[in-house]
């Protein structure tokens, strides 16, 4: 009797929640079926059976339950409690291979089956023996038809009153929670300028209003599931990493002049390479060179990884996202261009799927496009270091002696003093820097 | 028990029921006797090898034998004529055969096989061959009677000379179908023949026990309808009364009862033993001194037929069967994905049910599919 | 009322009935109706009024009280190529004919493997009130919709009416036509220039809304539309109601088109809703439409007690419109 536990779909994942069996209970299943949609701190995923055999459901749609806890059973006997905390499950049955990059606060944004959890998640944190069958907290009373769009808005059917009979959470009321809503406060950024990780405004709609006190009425907002996410890994990476920082002004007038032939170049429709994109490219060579800022501190070892792949910060609807270039150091500018765009459109259309924001070894965030012109970003753990990039302006620079104006951008690398000492850090940077000032060495 | 041609005690001390001479004038041709004992012989084996085979779990459900009533069954059926229909209870094998149904259908059937008389739809009890003007072969006690009258019915309407011979048993004749069924054929002058194959029980209950009347021919009194009785273990005198029966009928549209006295030296089905309710002496009697095929046997040697001549009618008879069971077993099961074929038969059928499928339940859209398909 | 003339006409329920069985008669010689009084004294409900005189005793057959015994007979006529219409005066009374209904007309094709057909068709009135009492007030046509081998069809209107008896007529399965005792007399537009016939599986929108689908056959759609203007006037709610003129087949696309629409569901009969054509209703767009659905499906039907004499008494058991209503505000949430 193979039993199905809560699959590790991300390697930040810690717990899970069902969101809807495809299959009913008792259903014969095979191998490589869809079975069950689960929702993670990233996506919504559907998860295959890996045996053929009847299934019997023992967490309840709803359930959240940590990695590793029994969700189901398949075979003859009776579902049995007690999963282990398995992790080579996520390994050996997910569907996506690769684990989710962890981004600093980042769920994709309107995606597909963004679920409304109604369970409190029990045992944040800490990966234990989940016990089979349902965690804590009630059922929500609610009608199939209000389920759905709750769930497809991305709304917390626990944040609702239910008018319908003995307090069932109909359709007429999800629609008001959502008229309720209003307008997301994110800006949608294209492809260019991501969003660093700010505090995400939250978008759940105003739940109990307080008296009104000298700082006037507070509204009370609870947090979705994504912005939980945020905070705790916010609070993780700060918490956890002895960090340090350090930045450079970057001269931009070489990568002007290259950008300014590549659009002449460009065909018609071609993307043409952003400087993002360039300091992407830059980031990627370099790394190549400097293996340790490619690596994490995990475990007290260094693990190093022989890939290259930049994720890149995008900002979508009231969340931050992190689509990763995958071999970012192999790929001509062009590429680069062409699948930072893509992503971009993904995340803005909320179809980007758990792989393509997984499997990153480094980060870049730019908020130049606000005129931010220096910033600190919060490593993604477990990555060595994430590069900050501010805006490109003139600035009054001295050359040769010279007052002169030039474009200067500042770039900031937050690096992880477990991994990353002062000097490689320094030397790593500057390589950044000298590829971004001869930016024809970016064609290799 | 194999046929008792050769044993020479044919003496007619068992009891004989009294015959009621016909009222018509209508005379038989004589009958051809060695035809005669040819299908009641095939009937005989056949029937043999039907309780073989229903024993080897070969044939499943219920298997009702005509084993002594040969020549009731094939005296009534020589004398229809060639545009007449027969309609019969389940005991059918032998009525069928007798019709002109091929042996090998019919095995087949019983096999359920795909090529059988009804594409193995109906086995036993559900025989039918429209080509042959039998039609069924009913499982519903007297559930044929008032079918039996509509097809009369019809035949009128088309101004057809035709006439129904419908048999039933003994047990049938208490169900309000009969009543209903003869009433309409008398109020709207139909031109059927109810056979009743009076053989003693109804199941497992005598005639007598559970008949008001037991002398059945007179009820038929009730409906100002002839009623009369003949020995159905004489082939000829069975032949001889039916047919002026079906004449009658077929030319001034009389409706008539004909109580066929046999006996079925076997169970009710293969499944009963047949001793619960009557004594071993009985069967013994009417067996030994009252087979008909042993009657008809002892009347063609009286007219000259040699052991060559009968052995060779019987091994014919057996080869028939053989190829009968050969036939049946070489044939395919129906293929479960034909499952809804023939529920329907209106063409437009797959279009009407093409709306159902939205929350069917388990299985049903499988069927909706086929009958989708076989429109 | 006369014979197929051009145009639109207004006419009743049997009338329509009635148009149908003469222009079938007229259509095909195989055709002839078989029943109760249907001859000399025009039909207890007078719908085969006037058949008689034109068509003579052997196309309209007067039958004695016999109703197993000519419904086998119906059976093997059909059998043999004809195409009998039976009436059973009230389907109270074709319980007496069961056997020949269910083992026998719908067996036929099937347990003789396609071999032979049975191209029947039985019309009776089902329905209640004007305290015919317990034995006379039935609306059994779930238990024949149960059946594979047969086919229910149950018109609400005189179009229909008419449109379905024709089509049942010339369909060559057997089929039952359920009329309905109340609707006899209701008025209707039926196009006499056309041939009307109307196909079987086909449910009809009787009346279009938004928030409530209420679904019934024969005089229950007619108490469904006078909720529906009740629950538009009075509550603001806009319900459509859905005629569903077959039982078997059952179009149970229109109807999940309109609960996933509506997200709401009421099914109505004249007959008892336990083991009814409600329950079978419900139980599928429970399943076609379980996403959408924002409240329980309810049922109403005859109270569950065998039909008593007493006026106020029969009131208090039929699904009278209060009783529809109020489920219907339940079903609502309201």
């Amino acid at each position: 009797m193979p039993e199905v536990v809560m699959p590790r779909l991300s390697d930040s994942m810690e717990e899970g929640t069902i969101l809807r069996w495809m299959v009913s209970d008792g259903d014969e299943v095979t191998r490589g079926q869809e079975i069950v949609e689960i929702e993670t701190d990233k996506a919504t995923m559907a998860y295959e059976a890996d045996a053929d055999g009847p299934l019997h459901i023992v967490a309840e749609e709803g359930a959240t339950l940590p990695i590793g806890a029994t969700i189901a059973t398949i075979g003859e006997a009776a579902p049995a409690g007690g999963g282990d905390g398995d992790g080579a499950s996520a390994g050996a049955a997910s569907p996506a291979a690769e684990p989710v990059a962890a981004a600093p606060a980042s769920a994709p944004a309107a995606a597909a089956e963004a679920p409304a959890a109604d369970r409190v998640p029990a045992g944040v944190g800490a990966a234990t023996n989940g016990a089979g069958g349902n965690g804590g907290g009630e059922r929500v009373k609610a009608s199939p038809i209000a389920r759905r769009l709750a769930r497809e808005n991305d709304l917390d059917l626990r944040q609702l009153t239910g008018s319908g009979p003995a307090g069932r959470i109909v359709k007429a009321d999800v629609m008001s929670a959502l008229e309720g809503r209003g307008a997301t406060a994110a800006p949608e950024a294209p492809a260019a300028a991501p969003v660093a990780p700010a505090p995400a405004a939250a978008a759940a709609p105003a739940a109990a209003e307080a008296p009104a006190t000298n700082k006037g009425e507070i509204t009370y907002e609870d947090l979705n599931r994504t912005q939980q996410v945020i905070a705790r890994r916010m609070a993780e990476s700060k918490a956890t990493v002895p960090e340090f920082t350090v930045s450079t002004d970057v001269d931009m007038e070489a990568a002007r002049e290259l950008r300014a032939q590549l659009k002449a170049a460009a065909a018609e429709g071609q993307p043409v390479p952003s400087f993002n994109d360039m300091v992407v490219k830059a980031s990627a060579l370099a790394l190549r060179e400097y293996p340790r800022a490619n690596g994490s501190y995990k475990d007290g070892r260094f693990e190093l990884h022989s890939r290259v792949n930049v994720g890149v910060a995008v900002a979508g609807d009231d969340a931050l996202i992190v689509p990763t270039v995958f071999d970012a150091d192999t790929r001509s500018l062009g590429d680069i261009a062409r699948t930072t765009r893509e992503l971009a459109a993904s995340v803005r259309e909320g179809t980007i799927r758990p792989p393509e924001l997984s499997g990153g070894t480094f980060t870049v965030s730019n908020l130049g496009m606000f005129g931010v012109t220096h910033f600190t970003a919060v490593i993604n753990v477990p990555q060595a270091a994430i590069l900050a990039v501010g805006a490109i302006e003139p600035r009054a620079v001295v050359r040769d002696g010279e007052l002169v104006a030039r474009h200067t951008m500042t770039i900031t690398l937050t690096c992880d003093h477990r991994i990353l000492y002062g000097a490689d850090a320094a030397q790593f940077l500057a390589r950044i820097r000298e590829l971004l000032e001869n930016p024809l060495q970016l064609a290799f | 028990m194999a046929t008792t041609r050769r044993r020479s005690q044919a003496a007619r001390t068992g009891r004989r029921p009294e015959a009621v001479p016909p009222a018509g004038g209508h005379v038989a041709e004589p009958l051809d006797l060695r035809a005669a004992l040819r299908q009641m012989t095939l009937i005989r084996l056949f029937e043999q090898e039907s309780e073989r085979q229903y024993k080897r779990a070969r044939i499943g459900g219920y298997c009702h034998l005509a084993i002594g009533q040969e020549a009731a069954t094939v005296g009534a059926v020589a004398a229809m004529g060639p545009e007449d229909l027969l309609l019969s209870s389940y005991r059918s094998h032998g009525l069928a055969l007798a019709k002109g149904v091929p042996a090998t259908t019919v095995m087949a059937e019983l096999f359920g096989r795909q090529d059988g008389c009804a594409a193995g739809r109906g086995g036993s009890m559900h025989l039918l061959d429209p080509a042959h003007n039998y039609f069924g072969g009913w499982g519903i006690v007297a559930g044929q009677l008032p079918i039996a009258a509509g097809m009369a019915l019809a035949g009128v309407k088309e101004g057809k000379e035709l006439a129904v011979l419908c048999e039933l048993g003994d047990g049938a004749v208490n169900m309000g179908a009969w009543h209903e069924a003869l009433n309409l054929a008398a109020v709207w002058k139909l031109p059927v023949v109810f056979a009743v194959f009076n053989n003693g029980y109804g199941m497992g209950t005598s005639v007598e026990q559970s008949n008001a009347e037991p002398e059945i021919y007179k009820r038929a009194a009730a409906f100002r309808m002839p009623g009369e009785r003949v020995d159905g273990q004489d082939v000829e005198a069975t032949h001889q009364a039916t047919y002026a029966l079906l004449e009658r009928a077929r030319t001034e549209r009389q409706p008539a009862v004909l109580e066929v006295m046999t006996y079925r030296l076997r169970g009710h089905s293969v499944a009963d033993a047949g001793t619960a309710y009557r004594t071993k002496e009985e069967v013994a009697e009417w067996a030994e001194k009252r087979d008909p095929i042993a009657m008809v046997t002892e009347k063609l040697i009286a007219a000259g037929a040699t052991n060559e001549e009968l052995d060779e009618i019987e091994r014919d008879a057996q080869r028939e069967v053989d190829e009968a069971v050969a036939f049946a077993e070489a044939s395919p099961m129906p293929d479960p994905s034909t499952l809804a074929e023939f529920v329907y038969g209106d063409p437009d059928t797959g279009r009407q049910f093409s709306r159902m499928g939205p929350g069917s339940p388990a299985g049903e859209a499988a069927v909706l599919a086929q009958l989708e398909q076989a429109a | 009322m006369a014979t197929t003339e051009t145009g639109i006409e207004t006419m009743t329920y049997r009338e329509a009935l009635r148009l149908a069985l003469r222009e079938e008669l007229e259509r095909d010689p195989s055709v002839f109706l078989m029943g109760e009084e249907i001859g000399v004294f025009q039909g207890s409900y007078k719908v085969t009024a006037g058949l008689y005189d034109d068509f003579g005793p052997e196309r309209i057959m007067e039958t004695p009280i016999s109703e197993e015994g000519f419904v086998g007979a119906a059976v093997g006529a059909a059998m043999s190529g004809q195409r009998p219409v039976v009436e059973i005066m009230t389907i109270n009374f074709i319980l007496v004919a069961m056997d020949q209904v269910v083992n026998h007309a719908a067996k036929v094709r099937y347990m003789f493997g396609g071999k032979v057909g049975c191209p029947l068709v039985i019309r009776t009135p089902n329905g209640a009130g004007n305290q015919l009492t317990a034995q006379h007030s039935q609306s059994f046509e779930g238990w024949f919709a149960h059946v594979p081998g047969l086919k229910v069809v149950a018109p609400a209107t005189p179009a229909d009416a008419r449109g379905l008896l024709k089509s049942a007529i010339r369909d060559d399965d057997p089929v039952l036509v359920i009329e309905n005792l109340q609707l006899y007399k209701a008025k209707g537009e039926v196009d006499t220039s056309v041939d009307g016939a109307v196909e079987i599986g086909r449910a009809a929108i009787a009346r279009e809304g938004s928030d409530l689908t209420m679904v019934a056959h024969t005089f229950a759609v007619t108490r469904c539309l006078h909720v529906a203007e009740k629950l538009q006037a009075d509550h603001g709610i806009s319900a459509e109601v859905v005629d569903l003129r077959s039982l078997r087949p059952l179009d149970m696309e229109t109807v999940a088109a309109s609960v996933a629409k509506t997200n709401r569901a009421l099914c109505v009969e004249e007959g008892w809703a336990s083991y009814g054509v409600t329950a079978e209703v419900a139980s599928r767009i429970s399943l076609a439409c379980f996403d959408d659905l924002d409240a329980p499906v309810g049922r109403v039907g005859m109270a569950e007690v065998p039909m008593p004499y007493a006026k106020s008494l029969e009131d208090a058991a039929l699904p009278h419109e209060e009783k529809i209503l109020a489920a219907a505000l339940e079903v609502c949430g309201a």
